[in-house]
């Protein structure tokens, strides 16, 4: 890589594009989408030659490609990035969502478009910067900008709920992740109040394994804990979910469900529990608990959805369960799983969600009692949505499959009596999916579907293009989970190794 | 003598300038922006010169007036405020009918004061301070003298300000009482070594009273909503942040130097008071309808913020004074500038400023409408602004104070959070709705535009780069 900062130039590659893209005039819409997407495909090629390079060189450190430079000096904050395995598979993961969703948006977005590829490019440079920020401080902040592109998203480009549902997705976000700003400040202050110097206060790496204040330690994996909670979204913080699915527009419920939730889970991994592992044995319980209420109640409400975009969205409260109880199993089948559950989730209902996009694109509807038949007026849409649904429930051979087994390997070795609760739910997955995709997809026409004669057209081949790269992703990794876990493996042994020196200090 | 006159010089570069103003007034009369641009001029020379001065540590008159880092940092945030108020209101007030060459030498006036209030080491420089700096503030309010709320609204200022300084003299009086000196260190050194006196009991409940109206705390607050909403904009934009920073820095003379011993007597006075601000101001703010009342509001949930630094410091953290002095530079940029855009979209004498006014605004001036969104993120205080900055800053000294300071960083996130709701919801009105009825005649005149410029500028980059203004402050409180 020579003296390349290449995870800065993932990182703010998007920030230039939106730039770029808000200089354009912005009556030219074509030249604003071949930019954005541009710009987009631009980055997720650093970020190949980012992963390419991070698995093909022996790492001499946990962390490589790290950057560092002193940036607030009196706090010792610094602008601190790094990647591993797990980050880099998550920031591939944004990077090729981001450029789906860029190809995805150029039918649905026709108002406003310049500013929607700015803030979409703006959202994606908050998520990269998420997963590569290794300063608690750094990281805050692209948190925190995270969220206003997608408040934008949902309420100018959303449904007609869509002010009410942005509100709702701000205010819940924010409360979690202010609480978890005073954590953080505690944190580098308990560290300053040790060391007497603020010299890597808000530093992941020299933090890890230094915290010995059990009520600190407490405390601030509660106030982590809510903000990531929140985000995942773990019962009962669950309920912004389904409206801002539900309201935003085929491209931020893409990005939502796959990248977005994601953050909750990585933030688990990543910060709260190697710094507060004495918190996170207290609260495990807990965590694993309501995990399987999401579990449950998550499939349970899927059931009776009668929106597609809702059912979605209450079936991610379910799959994003297995992600907390496999890291809350402290094992290593169970973390592994849920990454590998992150990922796949990410891919395959991302896909999902595209694919309902390509539908209302027609009806301008998802009401799913007054679909039915729709496989004979559209195959190839049918045949691609029957194959993400099939490894959202889990079949054997796709991607979502080892993801949930090793979660509920690791959740046996850890429980048994939660595993067995959870396996159950993988049966009432496919009741809620094989039961709506017969509703909607076989049988008679019908009058609905009928009534819009020629407009119920089957899959174009650019929306067949935004839905390729998941699909054959999907096969790879169901194929062969461990193309995807190796990476992470060493990530994880550290976590592990974390969270089992967890012995009240 | 010489020596103290070259310590107190941008004081008197301020009056001159005032002065200056009055009479090329008398000599242009015709001119609108002459007089604008005079105080401009004399507002860039009092800069240069407190920068050209360094911070060094001097005292003049006869120890009264103590020059240093901090009068300079302050002194340079008057200038910032006072620059972007002048270059902000004149043609609106000129739109109106109303004298622009006035209203300059009066904020110049009020600005001249401010610099005596952090420049005093004793009590009756403080006091002479503060009177200079808020009387102006009543003229202020009162400037649109035809319109029954601009009345309204500066007679209520004005009876609740009188009575308050009254209030608050009185405890001064009792505090010298009880000191036996009037020198703020003095004093400080009288407590150290001696015992509380019910005498002293009595000075702390009238000086906090007194104070806590000057600052507009809950339940002291009763005057802020109309004599913001009655006074022309421009004109509230200055009353929300020019007097409020004026009555911190008072509020840390009195607390943090003359009565910093007594820490422990006013901290859970002072406590209650920021918790009872913070929350009420944000809750009031929630329900109103007019963004001008809001921002009202809005500016009394900004106080308990800044006093939850106050407390923070009380209990022995410099970084609690630090945070509020970051803080009140922010909280000038980003909330002058929210002030400038509402004074934007009142192109038109007699023109509102409901939420609905902003309906459809980020399609017809979309510019206009992204400053009023980094204005409105800073408030919120939402990264990378300077308001996040500022809010971190002062939790940050919170927390590191803990007990009931740390409860207070706990009430000042979750306040935060309330705050959202308000704030993005003019962001659901500029760039969500689409405008109902006419749309409002907006007007950026090029001073208007270089004031929204330079609060932009400060809103941007120091959240971008906080560092500068983190060591000068560091600076500014340094023993």
């Amino acid at each position: 890589m020579g003296g390349l900062p290449i995870l800065s130039l993932i990182t703010f590659a998007p920030l230039v594009g939106a730039l770029l893209v808000a200089l354009l005039p912005s009556q030219r819409h074509r030249l604003i989408r071949y930019t954005a997407l541009g710009v987009s495909l631009v980055t997720l090629a650093l970020s190949l030659v980012m992963l390419a390079s991070l698995l093909g060189a022996t790492a001499t450190s946990e962390f490589s490609f790290t950057e560092q430079v002193s940036w607030i000096g009196a706090f010792g904050i610094t602008y601190h990035l790094g990647v591993d395995g797990l980050s880099a598979a998550l920031v591939v993961l944004t990077t090729l969502l981001s450029a789906i969703c860029m190809l995805a948006s150029f039918g649905p977005i026709t108002n406003r478009v310049k500013e929607y590829f700015v803030s979409f490019l703006i959202l994606e440079t908050g998520m990269i910067g998420v997963f590569l920020a290794l300063d608690l401080f750094l990281f805050y902040i692209f948190w925190e900008i995270v969220l206003v592109p997608m408040y934008l998203i949902i309420g100018i480009w959303g449904g007609v709920d869509r002010i009410y549902a942005t509100i709702k997705f701000v205010l819940y976000t924010l409360v979690g992740s202010l609480l978890m700003l005073v954590a953080i400040l505690a944190t580098a202050f308990s560290h300053q109040a040790a060391t007497g110097s603020w010299q890597g206060a808000f530093d992941l790496l020299t933090l890890r394994g230094t915290i010995g204040d059990p009520t600190l330690q407490m405390l601030a994996f509660a106030a982590f804990a809510l903000a990531f909670a929140i985000k995942v979204p773990m019962f009962p913080f669950h309920t912004w979910l389904p409206d801002a699915h539900v309201q935003a527009p085929t491209a931020g419920s893409v990005i939502l469900a796959g990248v977005l939730l994601k953050l909750g889970g990585y933030g688990f991994i990543r910060f709260a529990i190697p710094l507060f592992p004495y918190g996170a044995h207290i609260f495990a319980p807990l965590m694993i608990v309501l995990s399987v209420i999401a579990i449950i109640y998550g499939a349970l409400v899927a059931i009776v959805q009668t929106d597609l975009k809702k059912l979605i969205a209450y079936s991610s409260v379910s799959h994003m369960g297995f992600v907390t109880l496999g890291i809350f199993s402290f094992n290593q089948q169970g973390v592994d799983g849920a990454i590998l559950q992150m990922i796949n989730h990410g891919l395959i209902t991302g896909g999902l969600f595209l694919l309902v996009g390509v539908g209302y694109e027609r009806t301008h509807d998802r009401e799913i009692a007054k679909m039915g038949g729709w496989a004979a007026r559209a195959p190839m849409y049918a045949a691609l949505f029957g194959f993400f649904l099939f490894a959202s429930v889990g079949l054997p051979g796709l991607s979502g499959f080892p993801g949930e087994f090793l979660v509920l390997l690791g959740a046996f070795l850890a429980n048994p009596a939660v595993a067995g609760a959870s396996a159950f739910v993988m049966i009432l997955a496919a009741v809620y999916l094989l039961w709506m995709y017969q509703r909607v997809f076989t049988g008679p026409l019908s009058s609905f579907l009928e009534g819009l004669g020629d407009h119920l057209t089957d899959i174009t081949r650019v929306e067949i293009l935004t839905l390729a790269p998941l699909a054959l992703l999907i096969i790879a990794f169901g194929v062969a989970p461990t193309l995807l876990s190796s990476s992470f493996t060493a990530s994880v042994t550290t976590l592990l190794g974390a969270a089992a020196n967890w012995v009240a200090p | 003598m010489s020596g103290d006159l070259h310590t107190i010089a941008p004081l008197l570069l301020v009056i001159g300038g005032a002065i200056a103003v009055l009479i090329s007034d008398m000599i242009t009369p015709q001119r609108r922006y002459a007089p604008v641009l005079v105080a401009l001029a004399a507002l860039g020379a009092t800069a240069l010169l407190i920068l050209q001065q360094g911070g060094s540590v001097v005292t003049a008159l006869g120890g009264a007036y103590a020059a240093g880092p901090f009068v300079a940092y302050l002194g340079l945030l008057g200038v910032a405020i006072a620059s972007i108020t002048l270059l902000v209101s004149p043609d609106y007030l000129a739109a109106r009918g109303y004298p622009t060459a006035e209203f300059a030498v009066i904020l110049l006036f009020a600005l001249s004061g401010a610099i005596l209030v952090a420049a005093s080491t004793d009590l009756v420089t403080l006091f002479i301070g503060l009177e200079l700096m808020v009387i102006p503030g009543y003229l202020l309010a009162g400037y649109a003298k035809r319109d029954p709320l601009s009345t309204e609204g500066a007679v209520k200022y004005f009876l609740l300000g009188s009575f308050s300084s009254a209030i608050l003299l009185f405890g001064i009086v009792v505090l010298w009482g009880s000191a036996g000196t009037a020198s703020l260190a003095g004093i400080a050194s009288a407590f150290t070594s001696g015992t509380a006196t019910p005498g002293v009991a009595i000075a702390l409940a009238l000086i906090t009273t007194g104070v806590a109206f000057k600052v507009a705390a809950v339940p002291f607050h009763y005057w802020t909503p109309d004599a913001y909403q009655g006074s022309p904009t421009p004109i509230t934009g200055y009353l929300s942040v020019g007097p409020k920073v004026g009555a911190f820095v008072l509020a840390i003379k009195l607390f943090l130097i003359a009565l910093a011993p007594l820490a422990s007597m006013w901290i859970p006075i002072v406590v209650v008071l920021a918790a009872a601000t913070m929350t009420l101001g944000n809750l009031v703010a929630l329900t109103q309808t007019n963004v001008k009342r809001m921002l009202a509001y809005s500016s009394i949930a900004h106080t308990g913020y800044l006093m939850v630094g106050l407390v923070a410091a009380g209990s022995g953290q410099v970084a609690g004074i630090a945070g509020m002095l970051f803080y009140a530079v922010a909280y000038a940029f980003m909330n002058l500038g929210a002030f400038a855009v509402l004074t934007a979209i009142q192109g038109q004498p007699g023109a509102t400023t409901q939420l609905s006014d902003l309906a459809g605004l980020g399609r017809r001036h979309p510019q206009l409408a992204l400053l009023a969104a980094v204005f409105l993120l800073s408030l919120t205080g939402i990264p990378p602004t300077a308001g996040f900055f500022a809010k971190t800053y002062v939790i940050l000294a919170a927390v590191q104070a803990g007990g009931a300071a740390g409860m207070l960083a706990i009430i000042a996130v979750l306040n935060a959070a309330v705050a959202a709701f308000y704030y993005l919801r003019v962001i659901v009105f500029l760039f969500m709705r689409d405008p109902v009825g006419p749309p409002v005649d907006v007007a950026t005149p090029p001073l208007l535009r270089a004031g929204l410029f330079l609060a932009a500028a400060g809103t941007i980059a120091l959240g971008l780069t906080p560092t500068p203004l983190i060591d000068a402050v560091v600076r500014a409180v340094a023993p």
